[in-house]
């Protein structure tokens, strides 16, 4: 059985994070660090990915200041998306070296653990041909944006767990017009905590990755990324 | 040498999303040179060996198969 050191980081501002798991990716190719694996909830912030343009944030930037939504350009894949409190966001530091070597399966798996997450709350959600994520029609509700190199990964996946889908208005999500974010708790028909999915989304990791995950406190994260 | 688009599992094409070196540029063996990505998953081509990047053989934006040269090193 494969071992992922899990740390939960409660609720974080993005900017921080980014460097961590960049200074984390770094330790992991060097062989320095064992797959970790981080679960948080991120103060609101609009990420651009690799596909993306800032055609896609359509919030006047006015707006966006005084929400205090920052717009940040990152190395992951995919287009625009939103993160903010109430979605669960996932960062597997992983070296895929271990579980196959293959993108399209890592991406696959990340997909998995959202749809059998959502379905553990009665949700059924499904994949999309081409269009990667966790869907129930049109709804989108969870994303996936991935960064490898020398088969490190970063970046991950998020969940909408319990948050406004108004908040998507400020961007076009994945840069596809006709996308409605949704939540899972909107789907499910009642208020879902976060801590609650986060359980439930650590063992479908687990068990989708066949992988044992235990608990890592923040210091000992710290001291590694030191 | 050619630098090429690593075998990346079941995957078919990849876009090139990214040069981050130009033509004429030095670069260190395992620096990275490149970005394509595939359904939402960026992966990092780095250099095979140290030299100059003689001739990108890719634009950004367009589709290449893993196994395929993008660009054309040429060692010191």
């Amino acid at each position: 059985m494969k071992e992922i050191a899990h740390v939960a980081l409660g609720r974080a501002p993005y900017r921080p994070v980014w460097e961590l798991q960049r200074r984390l990716a770094r330790l992991r190719r060097q062989g320095h660090i064992p797959d970790v694996l981080l679960s948080l909830e991120h103060e609101p912030v609009i990420t651009v990915g690799r596909q993306g343009g800032p055609e896609h944030v359509i919030a006047h930037p006015k707006v966006l200041a005084r929400l205090k939504v920052e717009v940040v350009e990152v190395e992951r894949g995919g287009d625009v998306t939103y993160h903010g409190p109430g979605q669960l966001v996932l960062y597997p530091i992983l070296d895929l070296r271990g579980y196959g070597r293959d993108l399209r399966r890592y991406v696959a798996c990340l997909e998995e653990v959202m749809l059998r997450t959502a379905a553990r709350f009665g949700v059924e959600a499904h994949r999309r041909p081409g269009l990667p994520g966790a869907w129930q029609g049109m709804k989108k509700l969870g994303s996936v944006g991935v960064h490898v190199r020398r088969w490190i990964t970063m970046h991950g996946l998020a969940l909408n767990v319990d948050l406004s889908p108004n908040l998507f208005s400020l961007i076009v999500p994945c840069g596809l017009h006709g996308v409605e974010a949704a939540s899972l708790a909107e789907l499910a028909g009642r208020p879902i905590p976060l801590e609650e999915a986060r359980q439930v989304a650590l063992e479908e990791f687990a068990y989708v990755f066949s992988a044992d995950i235990s608990p890592l406190d923040r210091g000992a994260l710290e001291r590694w990324a030191a | 040498m050619d630098i090429t688009v690593p075998l990346l599992g079941d995957v078919e094409q990849v876009t090139l999303v990214r040069w981050l070196k130009r033509v004429g540029d030095e670069v260190q063996a395992g620096e990275a040179v490149a970005e394509v990505e595939a359904d939402k998953a960026v992966f990092v081509i780095e250099a095979p060996a140290a030299g100059r990047l003689a001739e990108e053989l890719i634009p950004e934006g367009a589709r290449v198969r893993p196994g395929e040269a993008i660009a054309r090193l040429e060692e010191p």
